[in-house]
């Protein structure tokens, strides 16, 4: 798996909650590898771990062992860093600097207009965002006439399309997308999810989403199937089908091994 | 119901200990006040009481003097067993650093020893011979000495005396007399005592007789009666028991001095724990919006809801009642204690100290709490279905309203007086006007708050910080006004106190400057005396002085030619010395004293009296048997002046005034060619008179103005509370809005903020409401003081003296303010757990 370029890869993660009988294994043993300038998305039922892994691999929750690694393959400088075991100001900092993140429920910050929310990134870097860049990726999610607004002044689906354009401002290595199309209603979802897929496409970016929803699944270029913590199967160029067709077939595993489901969604 | 809201009270203890401690913090003032003044009293009244004495005889007229032989014949009277005659002279004690003593007043701290309840000893015994003395005990401690030690006293004009000290006392006074200082045999007191200011030649003997007599016997009434009778009209004679009463009364009547003067701090301290009290119920209403909603789908009435509201502030109230009752209690005992207070301290905690703390404390709180309350419930039941359910928020249209009219209204007030007809009406309308303005802009703080801080935020658009602190303070501009109300209230008042402060000391500066030559040097008087014809004469004798004005001030009353009789004072001083070592600001007129009076120009204006108009001054002296015997003098009025506190009123030469008339003067004042030489001659004339002070000008300024300045530091301690009370408002308004924003906080982390970065975010936001606090209260505290000072000085209003030090002080604290307020809040901010805040719901 390590073969091909990877953003973002992961060494036997293993995450557990609790202690004693009440301990509960989220993450049971994950070895991956997100290619730089694809899109993954992550399935699986509630409880088999997929926000747990992408919390780690993002560096917002520790890992219990395992490790994970960041590779920006030289470009403006970035290589390939550990996370796993870094303080937390450096999380922060490559948080900041390098990864993007779009949550379901938009996160914007409601005091900042959708230009600030958009900028804030590179403001607490204390960098001013590329011009020429910025304009692209605004026109890219059309929002133009709305970045003086503040987000309770926007849709849901504008909401999300700023939460977008904020992850993808300051060119990070990876973005990670929990759920983005959550909270939508089907057209603004897939609104979003043709601008993740242009940003793969046009920006060459790299983007990790979590997700339930089979049609969001089929817009990535691979999806991996999580189950009870680890991964259990893999698709490339899905279709919304054959996503569903696979989903079925776990939850009919999953139901066998239900005694044994983790926590962690 | 009830218990649920109980049940979430309980598990929210952390929400509400703020609003406690606000409460506690007022209730605990108010409790401390009327302990304080209940033990004051208490002290005052218990331990001195004379039980033995059956009635006390004095001279109506206070210099007049009770003859040895008066004595003797009232002690003969039936029914009296003893008459013993009080002898009372000038005694000053020197201290062991050469200073005179500040606990007594020397005119009448030199008496007899007497084995009656008077004294009761606390050290030694009673002086028994000449060459021995008793001091007493707070005396004894200020000037360091005790039993075997040996003492200066002096005596009056040059003479003083040393003995040794051979016993401490506690005085227990009979009506209203001060506290003697030192006490000597009968036979030495009647040798060396004497009023002050009596001739420096006078023999031994030369003392006429008592000041005092007290009679002693078993029946009072019939002790007073025979005594009357036997004294005639020039005498009061009062039996034991009505002076008992009189200092009962008196101390009673001063413990609610202290009580009036303390809860009008308290009162202000209360106001702002309402505010912060008001503003905490409002925050933990918003929290819970859901929980009412889900409770009013469930069938909750409105009623419910808003009772169940009530119930928390009743039993909230309880709490913070009970805690600042123990708190108050302590604090007040705490404060009896540290009291510079000799002798046996009373503690008093009446049981209405206990009642009124409660009830402070349960009125205070639902009052606060009742807007909430009635907001709780009318949250919709609808408001349990949605995600972004807020309580309905009330318009700031009404306030604001309010508010405009309040201040316009207050203006109006103030605008209709002006100080050229500054009647006590008058005084009282732009007082009440610049209070009702003063309310007015607190209604109006949360307006304010937006036209300050909107276009600030605008302005200050560098650096996400700056940004978003900004941004969170003017979120809900109501709740940024209730905690910079807060805040505004206690600085307000402490600004409006010290632009009074600071107005009165340029006034008085300004006087003494113009007054006084720079180069003059001044004998005062220490601790209180006067300085007598021997300090005059002995400073006239010294080399290098050329002119010297002795002033000495007293009452008259002056009839004019026409138009009714007017009380003034008068100055009465040498005609060299005017211009020279003393300078009234003549008006019009001449400043020559040898022409005739000069009048204080205001005076001679509500008088109609002109230059080279003929008065008649009517002095009153002292005559036979104490009644007032009036001496007219008839002068030409010479000049006008502009009084001042060193020179008031009618400007007379001295040698016009006639002999016996009451006067005061406590300085003498000195030029001369060369002000190092006169200085050092003076001080060499007077370096064995510890009661003689030799000082400069600015050193008499100094003087003047430190007791001014005790006054205000007191002032500014006691409004402290109410500046602590409001930083608790600061600290819990940001400690809950980072609890309503774990959310927002949990992305700002998730997308790259530091932990620094949150603290600093937090931080600023503190600062920036607590700034706005500040400037609020400087602002309307200096308009304040300009009332004031205008209400009790008669300048007008804008010609206050701006404060800049208190207010950069002020400023400066409220920002130190802010950084303090927030250390709580932003660490919780910072700690606020990332993937908790960013979990979809």
């Amino acid at each position: 798996m390590t073969t091909f370029d990877a953003a973002v890869s992961a060494e036997d993660l293993t995450k557990r909650y609790g202690s004693g009988d009440a301990q509960v294994t989220a993450l049971a043993g994950v070895t991956v590898a997100f290619g730089r300038g694809e899109l993954t998305a992550i399935m699986g039922p509630s409880g088999s771990g997929k926000s747990t892994l992408m919390h780690c691999l993002a560096g917002l929750d520790t890992p219990t062992s395992g490790r994970v690694w960041l590779d920006g393959s030289g470009r403006d400088g970035a290589g390939r860093v550990e996370l796993t075991g870094l303080r937390d100001d450096a999380l922060t900092e490559l948080r900041r600097d390098r990864m993007g993140f779009v949550f379901q429920a938009f996160n914007l910050l409601p005091t900042l207009t959708a230009w600030e929310n958009i900028t804030l990134p590179m403001d607490l870097a204390g960098r001013r965002a590329d011009a020429a860049f910025a304009d692209q990726v605004i026109d890219a999610v059309g929002l133009r006439d709305r970045l003086s607004h503040r987000p309770a002044q926007l849709s849901g689906g504008q909401q999300q399309r700023v939460a977008c354009a904020r992850a993808l401002i300051s060119r990070p290595d990876v973005i990670f997308a929990d759920e983005p199309t959550g909270a939508l209603d089907s057209r603004a979802g897939a609104e979003v999810l043709g601008f993740l897929r242009r940003s793969v496409d046009e920006l060459h970016q790299t983007v990790v989403m979590v997700t339930h929803d089979p049609v969001a699944a089929s817009y990535a270029d691979r999806v991996l199937f999580l189950a009870d913590g680890v991964i259990v199967d893999e698709l490339r160029e899905p279709s919304a089908d054959r996503v569903l067709d696979r989903v079925r077939s776990l939850e009919s595993v999953a139901h066998g091994g239900r005694v044994s489901a983790g926590a962690g969604a | 119901m009830l218990r649920a809201m109980l049940r979430d009270l309980r598990a929210h203890l952390g929400r509400v200990a703020m609003t406690l401690a606000a409460i506690v913090l007022g209730v605990a003032f108010v409790v401390a006040t009327w302990v304080v003044s209940d033990s004051a009293a208490a002290t005052v009244r218990g331990g001195a009481q004379r039980t033995d004495l059956a009635a006390l005889a004095q001279a109506r007229t206070g210099d007049a003097v009770i003859p040895a032989g008066t004595v003797a014949r009232l002690g003969a009277l039936p029914g009296v067993s003893r008459a013993e005659g009080v002898v009372e002279g000038y005694a000053a004690l020197v201290g062991r650093d050469g200073k005179l003593g500040t606990t007594s007043w020397p005119a009448t701290a030199g008496t007899d020893w007497d084995p009656s309840q008077r004294f009761d000893l606390v050290a030694g015994r009673g002086p028994q011979h000449a060459g021995e003395v008793a001091l007493e005990q707070q005396a004894a401690e200020e000037a360091g000495l005790s039993v075997g030690d040996p003492a200066r006293v002096l005596l009056g004009g040059d003479r003083s005396d040393t003995a040794t000290v051979v016993g401490v006392f506690a005085y227990r006074p009979a009506g209203r007399e001060f506290d003697p200082a030192v006490a000597y045999d009968a036979d030495t007191a009647t040798r060396l005592l004497r009023p002050e200011g009596a001739p420096d030649g006078a023999t031994s003997g030369s003392v006429p007789g008592f000041a005092r007599v007290e009679l002693f016997g078993a029946d009072e009434q019939a002790v007073a009666a025979a005594a009357r009778a036997e004294l005639g009209a020039g005498f009061t004679v009062d039996p034991g028991a009505a002076l008992r009463q009189e200092q009962a009364d008196n101390a009673a009547e001063d413990g609610d001095i202290i009580r009036k003067a303390l809860l009008a701090f308290a009162a202000v301290a209360l106001l702002a724990g309402v505010f912060v009290i008001a503003n905490t119920f409002n925050m933990l209403v918003t929290q819970r919006t859901r929980q009412f909603a889900l409770l009013r789908a469930v069938g909750a009435r409105r009623g419910q809801v808003r009772r169940a509201v009530l119930a928390e502030s009743v039993v909230l109230g309880l709490v913070g009642a009970t805690l600042g009752v123990a708190l108050g209690v302590g604090l007040g005992l705490l404060a009896m204690r540290l009291l510079p207070v000799a002798g046996t301290v009373a503690y008093a905690v009446s049981p209405w100290a206990i009642l009124l703390g409660y009830a402070v404390g349960l009125l205070v709180t639902v009052v606060s709490a009742y807007g909430s309350a009635r907001r709780a419930a009318r949250v919709s039941p609808m408001a349990a279905l949605r995600t972004d359910a807020a309580v309905p928020r009330r318009s700031l249209v009404l306030r604001t309203a309010l508010g405009l009219v309040a201040v316009a209204a207050g203006v109006a007030l103030v605008a209709l007086t002006s100080p050229e007809e500054l009647t006590e009406p008058k005084r009282i309308q732009a007082m009440a006007g610049a209070v009702l303005a003063w309310f007015g802009v607190l209604l109006m703080a949360p307006v304010l708050a937006l036209g300050v801080l909107r276009p600030l935020a605008r302005v200050l658009r560098r650096g996400p910080v700056t940004r978003i602190a900004m941004r969170n303070a003017v979120r809900d501009p109501r709740r940024t006004a209730a905690t910079a109300s807060a805040l505004m209230i206690g600085l307000s008042l402490v600004c409006a106190f010290s632009t009074v402060g600071e107005t009165m000391t340029a006034d008085l500066t300004s006087s003494v400057r113009a007054a006084v030559p720079q180069d003059a040097v001044l004998l005062r008087a220490a601790a209180f005396g006067q300085l007598d014809d021997t300090v005059r004469a002995k400073a006239a004798a010294v080399p290098g002085l050329s002119a010297l004005a002795a002033p000495r001030t007293g009452e008259l009353l002056v009839l004019p030619p026409r138009g009714r009789n007017a009380e003034a004072r008068f100055t009465g001083l040498e005609p060299a010395g005017l211009g020279t070592a003393l300078r009234p600001t003549v008006t019009s007129g001449s400043g020559d004293l040898r022409r005739g009076v000069l009048l204080d120009a205001r005076f001679a204006a509500d008088t109609g009296l002109r230059v080279g108009d003929t008065v008649r001054l009517r002095f009153g002296t002292a005559g036979k048997d104490g009644a007032v015997a009036p001496v007219e003098v008839s002068a030409t009025v010479a000049g006008l002046h502009e009084g001042s506190d060193l020179l008031p009123g009618v400007l007379i030469d001295e040698a016009l005034v006639p002999d016996g008339v009451d006067g005061w003067g406590d300085s003498v004042y000195a030029v001369g060619p060369d002000h190092g030489a006169l200085r050092n001659a003076l001080e060499q004339a007077f370096a064995q008179r510890p009661d003689v002070v030799v000082q400069d000008r600015e050193q008499l300024l100094d003087d003047l103005l430190q007791a001014f300045q005790l006054v205000l530091g007191l002032v500014y301690v006691l409004l402290g509370a109410a500046v602590v009370i409001a930083v608790f408002g600061v600290v819990n308004t940001l400690a809950l809005s980072v609890l309503e924003r774990t959310r927002e906080l949990g992305v700002f982390r998730a997308l790259g903020a530091s932990r620094t970065l949150v603290r600093r975010t937090v931080r600023r936001e503190s600062v920036v409401i607590s700034l706005y606090g500040g400037l609020l209260g400087i602002g309307a505290g200096v308009l304040l003081g300009g009332v004031m000072q205008y209400v009790i000085l008669a300048n007008p209003v804008f010609e206050m003296a701006v404060p800049w030090p208190t207010a950069g002080v002020a400023l400066a604290g409220m920002a130190l303010v802010g950084v303090l307020a927030a250390l709580w809040p932003a660490r919780r901010a910072a700690r606020a757990d990332i993937l908790a805040a960013i979990a979809a719901e």
